[in-house]
């Protein structure tokens, strides 16, 4: 029951996380062949960070800059089949790891912080405001770099995707 | 910003200064295709190192040096012969367009093409003007993938089912808003004020409709689908590769519509009297 339950769990995870950068992807206009490959790519990658925030020691923001390695190698893999700049896959599949709701825990701790009538109250807001600041910085930070890292380490083939192969030709 | 480059480049010179537009017509011409190509593409949300790559594949198939020059919001181009020390040099204002990455794509395909010979430099003009006309997605299919995206944004911070439709409820709001806004051409930042505030409005009303049913969820996810996480990566991105001023330029603009959405949000906690700490 508990290995259905972790099956159950991840299969929701890789699910949700596709479904939001597809959904998301589709403002910034892709190639309509790369969507569902933003999907793929941002279920691999977000798998990765909850199985390690889940299952192991590792906290959300060394787990996020693992999970944006893998976004990343994968983007740069499928970005040579597709004949798709990385980034076209790497950046809204990296949309579904960007720690919204720290984001917005910040605002909203900082906004009672301001509204506060006691000192105590007021660093006890102040302080979940910074808190959530700097977990949600840390973990932006850690994603782009870790999806930027394969594109550094493999520029060559980042760089020369869309040169057309022989068939386009 | 200066582009670094390890080659000579027009930039370097001395005689930079006489050259001028009008005295050098052909030159003029692609120094204008340049230009542009460089301010659609900044527009479109290419990292800088891409449009510098492409710049350079293009000028060098032709045997010209290329440098480029990123300001907030203007691009400067210089290009020149790489044996002479005559150049051209444009400033555009970056196009402003939303974020296309099948525009990326194909122009960067066209770099190829230009760089192969299949496609003559001075035929390249038309055939970006033909790629930008490309229609974007249907704004109702965008409509649906987003508010889908927001409501699998809602289960993955652990929201339940009751929580995830008042956030589909707060996207279709704010977006149709949006959409509305951005048909009457309204202000961005004015625009991310009013839509942030009607969804936070519907998302906080699960506190009092369904207070028992993860209404913090709710609330928080409602207003996600108007972050620019785009912008912000290409930010870092930009900053990694040391194109420095427009890596601030790119995280400044994505920071003001934040702090927008911060302020949206701000006026709904405060009309719905909110607090859950």
């Amino acid at each position: 029951m508990e290995i259905l339950d972790l099956i159950l769990g991840i299969v929701q995870d890789g699910l949700f996380a596709a479904l939001a950068a597809i959904g998301f992807a589709a403002i910034s206009n892709p190639p309509r062949i790369a969507l569902k490959w933003c999907g793929v790519i941002a279920a691999a990658g977000h798998i990765t960070r909850y199985c390690l925030v889940n299952y192991t020691p590792v906290g959300i923001v060394p787990a996020s800059m693992v999970g944006a390695l893998a976004v990343g190698l994968l983007a740069i893999i499928i970005a040579k089949r597709v004949k798709c700049p990385p980034e076209t896959f790497s950046f809204p599949a990296l949309l579904p790891m960007i720690p919204g709701i720290y984001a917005y825990r910040t605002v909203q701790a900082f906004v009672l912080a301001l509204t506060a009538h006691t000192e105590q109250e007021f660093q006890h807001f102040f302080y979940l405001s910074e808190s959530n600041c700097l977990t949600c910085v840390f973990v932006i930070l850690c994603m782009v770099i870790g999806q930027m890292l394969p594109i550094i380490a493999f520029k060559r083939v980042a760089y020369t995707v869309t040169r057309p192969d022989e068939k386009e030709r | 910003m200066h582009s670094h480059v390890s080659h000579p480049t027009p930039a370097s010179v001395p005689a930079i200064r006489k050259c001028t537009l009008h005295g050098y017509e052909p030159l003029a011409e692609v120094c204008r295709f340049f230009t542009e190509y460089a301010a659609v593409m900044l527009g479109c949300g290419a990292t800088c190192q891409r449009i510098e790559k492409n710049l350079r594949r293009m000028a060098k198939a032709e045997n010209l040096v290329v440098d480029m020059l990123i300001l907030p919001a203007h691009v400067r181009v210089t290009v020149g012969p790489a044996a002479e020390k005559e150049c051209a040099e444009l400033t555009l204002p970056v196009r402003k367009m939303a974020i296309n990455y099948n525009y990326n794509t194909l122009l960067s395909k066209l770099s190829w093409k230009v760089a192969e010979g299949r496609v003559k430099l001075r035929h390249a003009p038309a055939v970006m003007e033909r790629i930008l006309a490309e229609p974007p997605f249907n704004k109702w299919k965008v409509m649906a993938g987003v508010v889908v995206a927001n409501a699998s944004f809602c289960r993955l911070f652990g929201g339940d089912w009751i929580a995830t439709c008042f956030v589909v409820l707060a996207t279709l709001a704010g977006y149709s808003l949006k959409n509305v806004m951005v048909g009457r051409k309204a202000d961005p930042k004015v625009m991310f004020i009013c839509c942030a505030f009607v969804a936070a409005i519907i998302g906080a009303s699960a506190y009092y409709i369904a207070p028992a049913h993860t209404p913090d969820v709710a609330l928080g996810t409602s207003v996600l689908f108007l972050i620019p996480g785009i912008p912000y990566i290409n930010s870092v991105s930009d900053m990694m590769a040391g194109h420095y001023l427009c890596a601030f330029s790119r995280f400044m603009n994505a920071l003001i519509l934040t702090a927008c959405i911060a302020l949206g949000l701000t006026a709904a906690f405060l009309i719905m009297n909110i607090q859950i700490f």
